[in-house]
């Protein structure tokens, strides 16, 4: 419970500053540092527990199926880097205080702070490797936030995209190699995983499951080639740069290195990936920091390559080394903090970090001066020193190695060109920042000694670095004992950390170092020039650039793929149809099955003919749309004969009367486009429309003749037994639409009822220009409509009325039904308006068909609802029998009233299109339109 | 209360019936509050029969108390349930944003949300292969009014592409029902299971090749490659609320894809068993790798979300390819936090840009929005999930479907396009994160949003932390889901077995 | 009778897909109308092809499949549903558009013929 109260009470101190920011940056301040302060105090009352060796645990189910808990572990390691991140924390968020200007937010930037200090804990805290992934994550997001806290400054948005990209990039292999890492041992319990070490090695899936967990540390930790995001880092407040780049975030990619020491090192593989990348890093970013003139720059460089250090360190793969690392992960992490806060003073005072300007400081703030003189000199590995004693170990460890064989002596010489390096930077921040002669035109000038308390934590951490290199015995030795057993996973071998060790090699190489790095500093001159001479190249930019080019590339291919031809999208279906058919065809032996045929007779061999001609024709004079039309009718007419020879009298009643309103509708439309299509598709397009179309005309040939050819039996007797009995009704087709399928009508309706509220949405206040001429340039006739059509449709209409009342009656016995009936009645109806035109029927027919269509949907829908009072489902019907004069003995069963439902629905949603159609006509007409876009009235 | 499974199907009808006859000026106010009842109730529903259905009991409703296979029944499984809570909910969160912004009294935009719930739930609840294609014709035909709704080139261009895509779409879906039935001789589902099971050599490939035509007319309502041209732009033409609803729409075709090839093409189908699996795999990472791309690709938010849903039905195909128990439970669980999370996107994107001055949405600088912080962190909350960056439903999501696809050839495959998605949506929504929030130069003259569409936003997006929390009682839902997915006999013996209230 | 059905068919199916194909919205709307035709008639041979049977009880002692029947005239209504449909939208296209090309791409820059 205390370690899950540990790791939440940032969450909890992140929200307080927020709050209590409008009281004053003080009580802000003091505030925000509650929570943390909580978190030190629970962790140290903690402490004598670890050093005796138990390990704290806390356990809670969150996922289990995923193997996903929120448990947490508190051992040494654990306890050294929780010290840390609390510890350093705390003395940041004062820091902060001083150092941000009056008009940023302080509130944002605590609260910032605190959820990463949550992230952090719960990495080093973290019992399941999930888990440790979640907060891994959340660490490179919170400090996505914090770089981009300036984000007006553009190299700060860089910065943090750049940041985010690379150790996004590397969470997400480290999220594969940890779910091969639980895939190998079964388990995601960081316990488990850390006893089946030899299990692991053993494993097939190592070398990768290695590489993906490497890929991870190294990014976070800026290791060689992926260093280049924490430069550009700095961008960020120096309290930033401080607490994460230096002390806590980069140091997560060690820690990952230590926490799974004992499952995945001990390998050759593991001592030449991780060793080399370390050294690599090592010495080139102790290279590059001689030459930065950007304080921060400097120390971003520095940090790298000591965090390369460290990792050679662990790739060393000997216990000592081990050791030797996480002691300098806590020295690192004390001297180089405070030198970023000391940068950030001088920052803050003279208003630039740009060591060309900086000299000679030593007189205005000599206090400052000292300290930030002795942290440099720590982590030169001056003696008396913290960075000394690491050092020394790093030295010793690298004489001992045994992979390289005759070439061991690489090692060594290498790790003392990389000490001369980082002698030689070192002594550029004391001598260039505060000797070197006068300060050369700051922004600020005088420079003077900071606030009191901004000094505060500089100076602490600097006593730290003092007492730890003096007296580590008594400070830093039982930390590290504690830590380094836990990362061994077994009692560290017999080792006491001395200043003294008496004349040795390791002596020697720092001496060397020492000497070598001062040699080298004072021929900076030439040594800068060459540097100028030679690399010019920005990060930022390359991977500004990569990204645009990856974006360019992107762009490229989205627009070749999705042009937004919908001929080109339409081709596509057609051709993946024909693909999959072809596919599911395949295995198919025989076109031809056992069913007999049946014969043919001349009739239908005309009828027949007549349909391919009209179809054919149709494509032949499509150019002429008119006529298109005509043809078109044609064909459909012929489909419906063809029901009719089928023995479907209500599909060729439906399929004539939709057709005749097809047609109306269509000539309706046709009124407002172009009369004709003009021929604009190359050769090579209508080739290939030919062939597609073609296929897909076969394959649907073919598909019919091999079902048709085939014996059949379906589930239509049930209904042809149960029609009558059952619902009442002699023509089944009607009785299945309206009683055993009535869901599929009550469906179909509703889509005409949308069809109408749809078309009128797109008509409303819709315009177009109406042709003067059509296509052979004869006015349309502007005159009224013809008298006698008119007479004659006058009378009509009750007949007509008549007529589909009639139908609507008959429908349940005899071909017909409410949807026929309503086409017919619409019919009539559209004749009037064709004869007379709107005016006269919007005088009659001052209905909102919108309106009739829903309630004709809602008549259907509460019939089928009233069967609910009877504890029947929806839609079921009864029925009974009446005498009518006329009509004769017929049935009324209450699927008759959703056929009225049916019928209402028909005529509101065709009146409706129609009606508004001929509206529009109207509303067009004067004054004709002279430009080609239609416009809104 | 055997009604209930009716209720998902017949309470928007209703609703949605009322709407239109309301519909008009002056009752406006009355109109949004049935409409946000309604869609209330649904949710009520919604979540009662996800209740039910997490017993394991199939339940079947016979309409017009005709017995299966005559009848058409509504068949409620653990996948149905979800499908429909799903929806619901994203249903309500939607009409909620749309009560607080636009609705032009001649669009009837209530009238036409409910009317597509009627369809979209009809979808998932329909045991009769014609009848999922008169449900897809009403989703559709309402998802066509909803398009339209507003003007603007882009609008009825886009539109247009939509609408004749689809209707070719439901021809071939039409042809392929009918060959089914011209050789099973039945359109009830689980009846068509048991007969596809004992078919002979000589009819197999008939209906195989049917099968086949189904893959293609879902794979267009689902958006795969290369069937997915269409989706972009006709989301991103559409208004907010509707391209947040519309975040379902593509999941119907992976449901549908879902079903029919475990239902009636699974294992148990004889000479036809498993057929399309094979195809899938492909077709999904496909998907997959163009919509990361297009999601670097894309020049304004909407398009982004866009590609984020293309990329989501990619992930969700490479579940449904992998086929076993384990990836078809992750498929479910990463289906419904990407419905949600998606339609939360869509409207948090019209939220930011309604707080530009020019209204647009395209990634390029400009003043500061009035609201910069709650909606960057919205946006940044948004983001994190549908990337999959923890602790979200994202993750959880990948990561059960990363471990479900094991270790083997599939899984480097998938791994790799899973995780590269992933980083390609960090770095695009970092991109256009910063340029919107950060290279900000003075403050929009716009004014802040309204407070119930970011209600209702806040409200979408919470559920990402909800499925993250409870993500446990989820998972076991959607293992159960999978088995009940994978053993089709008890669905079929349930549909076929069932009893009608007269006998 | 069945070949002359599936050759109508063909027939129909082809000459639809391909006016579907077309780069105006008039022409693709007839095509889907032929393509309609053409699917309504398939549906509803899938029935098979049964002469002088109409499924009316009294009218017979055998009767033709009604179900392929009654399907066809949910398809019917449905699509007339549409056709209406995309007919206005083709109109409000062609208001907001300026001319009646399915991309609403002026006729010059629509000559290339990619494939």
């Amino acid at each position: 419970m205390t370690l899950l109260l540990i790791v939440l009470l940032p969450l909890f101190g992140s929200l307080v500053p927020l709050a209590t920011e409008r009281y004053g940056r003080n009580i802000c301040a003091w505030s925000a540092s509650i929570a943390p302060l909580i978190s030190l105090g629970l962790l140290i009352s903690l402490v004598p527990g670890v050093m005796a060796g138990e390990t704290l645990r806390y356990h809670r189910e969150w996922l289990p199926s995923l193997g996903l808990d929120l448990s947490l572990r508190l051992d040494g390691l654990g306890l050294m880097f929780a010290l840390l991140i609390t510890g350093i924390g705390l003395l940041v968020l004062l820091y902060a205080r001083y150092y941000l200007s009056s008009k940023d937010s302080l509130g944002r930037l605590y609260a910032l702070l605190q959820i990463f200090m949550l992230a952090m804990l719960g990495i080093v805290l973290s019992d399941n490797i999930l888990l440790m992934l979640v907060f891994w994550e959340l660490t490179s997001l919170s400090s996505f936030l914090l770089i981009g806290y300036w984000s007006h400054q553009s190299d700060a948005r860089k910065g943090a995209r750049m940041a985010l990209a690379v150790t996004g990039a590397g969470g997400l292999c480290l999220l594969a190699g940890a779910l091969l890492l639980g895939h190998i041992v079964g388990s995601f319990n960081l316990g488990d995983i850390l006893a089946a070490g030899d299990q692991i090695r053993a494993h097939s899936l190592y070398p990768i499951t290695l590489i993906l967990v490497l890929l991870g540390a190294f990014t976070k930790s800026a290791q060689f080639p992926f260093h280049f995001w924490l430069p550009h880092a700095m961008s960020a407040p120096t309290p930033v740069s401080a607490y994460l780049h230096s002390a806590t975030m980069v140091k997560a990619g060690v820690f990952l290195l230590a926490r799974l020491y004992p499952a995945l090192a001990g390998t050759e593989l593991w001592f030449f990936l991780v060793s080399f990348t370390g050294l690599a890093t090592m010495v080139y970013g102790a290279y590059t920091a001689l030459f930065k003139h950007d304080l921060k720059g400097l120390l971003a460089y520095s940090t790298i390559s000591h965090l390369g250090l460290i990792t050679l360190l662990f790739g060393f793969n000997t216990q000592l080394a081990a050791a030797a690392a996480v002691f300098h992960i806590i020295n690192h992490a004390t001297f180089k903090a405070s030198l970023f806060m000391a940068a950030g003073i001088i920052d803050h005072e003279t208003g630039t970090r740009d060591m060309l300007k900086l000299h000679g400081l030593w007189k205005y703030m000599p206090h400052t001066a000292l300290l930030a003189m002795v942290a440099s000199a720590a982590m030169a590995g001056v003696p008396l020193l913290n960075g000394f004693l690491s050092k020394e170990m790093f030295f010793a460890e690298s004489l001992q190695l045994e992979y390289l064989g005759s070439l061991s002596w690489i090692m060594p010489v290498l790790a003392t060109l990389g000490a001369l390096f980082s002698v030689a930077y070192s002594w550029r921040f004391i001598h260039d920042v505060f000797f070197n002669g006068e300060p050369v035109d700051l922004p600020k000038y005088p420079p003077h000694e900071p606030p009191r308390f901004m000094k505060v934590p500089v100076e602490m951490l600097v006593v730290l670095c003092l007492v730890v290199g003096i007296f580590p015995n008594y400070t830093v030795e039982p930390f590290m004992h504690a830590a380094a057993s836990a990362v061994l996973g077994r009692e560290m071998p017999e080792y006491h950390l001395a200043l003294w060790h008496g004349f040795n090699l390791p002596l020697l190489m720092s001496g060397i170092a020492l000497a070598g790095g001062l040699l080298l500093y004072s021929q900076r001159k030439g040594l800068f020039a060459f540097y100028e001479r030679k690399y010019r190249s920005d990060e930022k930019l390359v991977f500004e650039a990569r990204v645009q080019r990856s974006v360019r590339l992107a762009q490229w291919v989205t627009d070749r793929l999705e042009n937004g031809s919908l001929q080109r999208y339409m081709a596509l279906f057609v051709g993946s149809a024909l693909v999959a058919g072809a596919i599911g065809i395949w295995p198919l032996q025989e076109w031809t099955g056992s069913q007999a045929l049946t014969p043919v007779d001349p009739v239908s061999l005309i009828a027949a003919g007549l349909l391919i001609v009209g179809s054919f024709g149709t494509v032949l004079i499509h150019h002429n749309r008119f006529a298109a039309l005509l043809l078109l009718s044609v064909v459909g007419l012929v489909v419906s004969l063809t029901f009719i020879r089928f023995s479907a009298p209500d599909l060729a009643l439906t399929q004539i009367s939709v057709e005749v309103v097809t047609i109306v509708l269509l000539m309706l439309a046709l009124y407002f486009l172009p009369q004709l299509t003009p021929n604009e598709s190359g050769r090579k397009r209508v080739a290939r429309d030919v062939v597609l179309s073609g296929a897909a005309g076969t394959g649907v040939g073919l598909l019919c003749w091999t079902v048709l050819t085939r014996p059949f039996s379906s589930i239509s007797d049930y209904f042809l037994e149960n029609s009558v009995s059952g619902g009442g009704g002699s023509n089944v087709v009607n009785v299945i639409l309206v009683d055993f399928r009535g869901f599929d009508t009550l469906g179909e309706i509703t889509v005409l009822a949308l069809a109408a509220v749809g078309i009128y949405a797109m008509l409303h206040g819709l315009k177009l220009p109406l042709p003067y001429v059509d296509s052979d340039g004869r006015r349309w006739a502007r005159e009224p409509h013809p008298p006698i059509l008119s007479v004659m449709t006058r009378v009509l209409l009750p007949l007509a009325i008549m007529v589909s009342l009639y139908i609507f009656l008959r429908g349940h016995n005899m071909p017909g039904g409410g949807f026929i009936a309503g086409l017919v009645t619409s019919v009539a109806l559209i004749l009037q308006y064709i004869s007379t035109g709107t005016d006269w029927m919007q005088q009659r027919l001052r209905w909102n068909y919108r309106k009739v269509a829903a309630s004709g949907v809602m008549i259907a829908t509460l019939t089928g609802l009233a069967s609910w009072l009877f504890g029947y489902p929806f839609l079921t019907s009864t029925f009974t029998y009446l005498h009518w004069p006329v009509v004769g003995k017929f049935e009324v069963a209450s699927a008759m009233a959703f056929d009225v439902g049916v019928y209402i629905t028909v005529v509101g949603a065709t009146m409706l299109i129609l009606a508004h159609l001929g509206r529009l006509a109207q509303s067009t007409h004067e004054p004709p339109a002279t430009n080609e876009k239609g416009e809104k009235i | 209360m055997m009604h209930l499974i009716a209720l998902p199907v017949l309470l928007p009808l209703v609703t949605g019936l009322l709407l239109l006859l309301l519909a008009g000026r002056k009752n406006f106010g009355l109109n949004r509050a049935i409409s946000l009842v309604g869609a209330g109730l649904l949710v009520l529903v919604a979540a009662l029969l996800f209740y039910t259905a997490s017993s394991g009991v199939i339940q079947v409703y016979a309409m017009g108390d005709w017995a299966p296979p005559f009848g058409i029944v509504l068949v409620l499984d653990r996948l149905s349930a979800l499908m429909v809570l799903v929806t619901s909910v994203l249903a309500f969160f939607s009409i909620w944003y749309a009560a607080g912004t636009m609705d032009h009294p001649a669009y009837n935009l209530n009238g036409l949300m409910h009317l597509l719930l009627l369809g979209i739930n009809g979808a998932f609840l329909t045991g009769d292969l014609f009848n999922l294609f008169v449900c897809f014709e009403v989703l559709l035909l309402a998802s066509y009014a909803l398009l339209i709704q507003g003007d603007g080139p882009d609008r009825a261009k886009a539109a247009l592409h939509y609408v004749v895509l689809n209707l070719a779409g439901s021809s071939l879906f039409l042809i392929a029902v009918a060959t089914l039935y011209g050789i099973t001789g039945t359109l009830n589902m689980a009846d068509m299971a048991a007969k596809v099971a004992q078919l002979p050599e000589d009819r197999a490939p008939i209906v195989g090749t049917a099968a086949l035509l189904f893959l293609v007319v879902f794979g267009l309502k689902a958006a795969v490659v290369p069937l997915y041209f269409w989706l972009p732009r006709a989301y991103s033409a559409a208004s907010a609320p509707v391209a947040a609803m519309f975040a379902i729409m593509t999941k119907i075709g992976v449901y549908a894809i879902a079903r029919m090839y475990t239902l009636i093409f699974g294992d148990q189908a004889g000479h036809l068993a498993n057929l399309v699996q094979p195809w899938l795999w492909p077709l999904a990472l496909t998907t997959l790798t163009l919509g990361f791309i297009g999601v670097l690709a894309s020049r304004t938010l909407r398009m982004q979300v866009s590609y984020l849903v293309i990329i989501s039905v990619g992930t969700l195909l490479a579940g449904l390819a992998i086929d076993t128990q384990a990836s078809l439970s992750a498929t479910f669980y990463y289906l419904a936090h990407s419905t949600w999370v998606c339609g939360a996107l869509y409207l948090i994107v019209d939220l930011i840009r309604h707080q530009r001055e020019d209204g647009s949405d395209e990634i390029k600088s400009g003043p500061a929005l009035p609201q910069a912080t709650t909606l960057g962190l919205l946006f940044f909350a948004g983001g994190l999930s549908v990337a999959g960056m923890p602790p979200l439903s994202g993750f959880i999501g990948k990561l059960l479907l990363l471990k479900a696809a094991g270790t083997g050839y599939e899984a480097i495959w998938l791994w790799s396009l899973v995780l590269l998605s992933g980083l390609a949506a960090i770095t695009a929504l970092s991109r256009s994160g910063s340029t919107f929030f950060w290279r900000t130069s003075g403050v929009a003259t716009t004014g802040k949003a309204q407070a119930w569409p970011l209600a209702a936003t806040i409200g979408l997006l919470a559920t990402t932390l909800a499925l993250a929390l409870w993500g446990e009682p989820m998972i076991a839902y959607t293992d159960a889901l999978a088995e009940q997915l994978l053993n089709p006999e008890r669905y079929i013996q349930s549909v076929l077995r069932h009893t009608t209230v007269g006998g | 009778m069945e070949l002359l059905i599936s050759i109508m068919l063909a027939v129909m199916t082809a000459c639809g897909i391909y006016l579907m194909l077309r780069g105006r919205t008039f022409p693709v709307i007839v095509g889907l109308t032929l393509f309609t035709y053409a699917v309504n008639l398939f549906i509803f041979v899938m029935g098979r092809l049964t002469a002088g049977a109409p499924p009316i009880i009294g009218s017979g002692e055998s009767y033709a499949d009604p179900l392929p029947q009654a399907l066809v005239l949910t398809a019917i209504v449905i699509s007339f549903a549409m056709t209406a449909f995309v007919l206005v939208l083709a109109l409000r296209a062609r208001a907001e558009l300026g001319n009646d090309h399915v991309d609403g791409a002026p006729v010059n820059e629509r000559e290339d013929s990619r494939v």
